[in-house]
């Protein structure tokens, strides 16, 4: 089956100076319809009505942080199934793995290249559809 | 035992006697200066109960079968007294142990949030500096590209102090090494000379694969192992003549794979090779004159091949290169049925 084009991304991240620089590499370079938030509680409100295909998900947040953000979108049936993508300063290369077995798709680590991110972005997409792909029926 | 600490230890067992005979706390003063004195002078714990037993056995012979209850008792209770320094200096120790591990505590978690907090703002700098030099701003004048491409490097250079700070952090939390699995090393290095080859560039230099590397597997960190071959290649490559050649070998012996690094470089001074792995350590800056590392790559890498039981050293002769290397044994299958047989390194020279 044909991997379906990556059109909607929903951002959470609290840094308002990574939140402009991000969504400008996705919005221009990547040419994705984007939503930005400044927190998980934000994000899980407007996740209802902007129903992304992936979320950009901040892991180091104030309030609400990446892991309970993802519990409640989780627990959202409109996000319950969405891919996460978690953004973190604070992962270490073994971590990844846990990471993704804990229910995240992937994980990028901060600093990352904002001109590379919406192709590192649509990789992660078509990796994840491969892998769905697969699944038995 | 010196002569001194003998003799103190026989003036132990004088006073052990005295008391049993009914020396009263005069003998158990004697008793506890000498424990102090013994102590002091290194005699350990074993040898100082030997002697008392010595002393005991002794005293004993001497006396009545009667006797020997309420002597066994003294004995026991001089014993207990003439111990309570050696008691003391290991409760002390213990305390000054407990110390130096909240500190380590304290130093590594200061470590930690100090290189994930940097990470917050420099990661708004990186990206700027990254959307500018990538065009995405419109043409940038010569000179304001130029300035910005060397903002860039400089933030990426950051990123690698950071990167190697939280190393040093995760070697010193015994981190390393508990990812290994079997890996091929061949595509290993192959990986690794594609990868880099772009810094060489940089250094007007290139990399290349000596022939074809050996069939052979290891037990390992994929990651870390790039990370070990990245750091020597280059570190090579910032060393390098311009068109210099970086050689990246792979060779089989026997129950173990050597990989080589060689460069055509200055060589390292006689003064600076016994630092060679020290953390920190940093010899003479490489031709460019720009200093990239923190002096934390080298002995990362030694932590890295050493906590997959490796080991890595260098050769260099000053003005024609250094060959840096790494041995690790090799990974069969039959050696992991078996538990795997413990490498046995031939001796140093």
């Amino acid at each position: 089956m044909a991997v379906p084009t990556l059109s909607r991304v929903l951002l959470v991240e609290d840094d308002p100076d990574i939140r402009a620089l991000t969504g400008f590499a996705l919005r221009s370079v990547g040419g994705f319809e984007l939503e930005e938030c400044a927190s998980g509680a934000d994000a899980c409100v407007r996740a209802k009505l902007f129903r992304p295909e992936i979320v950009l998900l901040d892991l180091m947040m104030p309030g609400m942080d990446g892991w309970a953000t993802l519990r409640a979108m989780r627990a959202m049936p409109e996000t319950a199934r969405t891919p996460v993508v978690f953004i973190t300063a604070k992962v270490q290369t073994h971590e990844v793995e846990s990471y993704r077995r804990s229910g995240v798709s992937d994980v990028i680590v901060k600093p990352f290249e904002p001109a590379a991110l919406p192709d590192l972005l649509r990789s992660i997409w078509r990796r994840i559809h491969g892998e769905a792909d697969r699944e038995p029926a | 035992m010196t002569a001194y600490p003998e003799a103190l230890a026989r003036a132990y067992a004088v006073a052990l006697r005295d008391y049993a005979r009914g020396g009263g706390e005069a003998a158990l003063l004697r008793a506890y200066q000498a424990g102090r004195d013994t102590l002091t002078e290194g005699l350990g714990v074993l040898e100082l109960a030997a002697v008392h037993q010595r002393g005991l056995v002794e005293m004993l012979g001497d006396l009545a079968p009667g006797d020997h209850a309420r002597a066994a008792r003294s004995a026991a209770e001089f014993f207990a007294e003439a111990l309570a320094p050696f008691e003391m200096s290991q409760r002390d120790l213990r305390g000054r142990l407990e110390e130096h591990e909240r500190l380590e505590h304290l130093k590594n978690e200061f470590l930690s949030i100090v290189s994930h907090e940097l990470r917050t703002p420099i990661t708004s700098i990186h990206g700027s500096l990254n959307l500018a030099v990538e065009g995405l701003f419109g043409e940038l004048p010569g000179e304001a590209r130029h300035f910005l491409e060397i903002a860039y490097q400089n933030s990426q250079r950051v990123v690698r102090l950071l990167d190697e700070l939280l190393d040093v952090e995760r070697i010193e939390r015994l981190e390393f090494g508990r990812d290994t699995q079997p890996i091929e090393l061949a595509p290993l290095l192959e990986s690794a000379v594609e990868a880099n080859q772009a810094y060489a560039e940089r250094f007007d230099a290139r990399i290349a694969l000596a022939g074809e590397a050996p069939s052979v597997k290891v037990l390992g960190d994929p990651d870390r192992l790039l990370q070990v071959l990245a750091n020597l290649l280059c570190n090579a490559a910032r060393f390098s003549p311009r068109d210099g050649t970086v050689v990246l070998r792979a060779e089989q012996q026997p129950g173990l794979v050597r990989v080589s690094v060689s460069d055509r470089g200055p060589g390292i001074s006689e003064e600076f090779r016994p630092r060679v792995f020290e953390r920190f350590a940093q010899g003479d800056p490489p031709p460019s004159g720009h200093r990239e590392g923190s002096g934390l790559g080298l002995s990362i890498c030694k932590a890295i091949v050493e906590r997959l039981g490796g080991r890595i050293g260098f050769e260099t002769e000053v003005g024609r290169g250094t060959t840096f290397h790494f041995e690790l044994p090799e990974w069969s299958e039959e050696a992991a049925k078996g538990g795997g047989a413990e490498t046995r390194w031939p001796s140093r020279p």
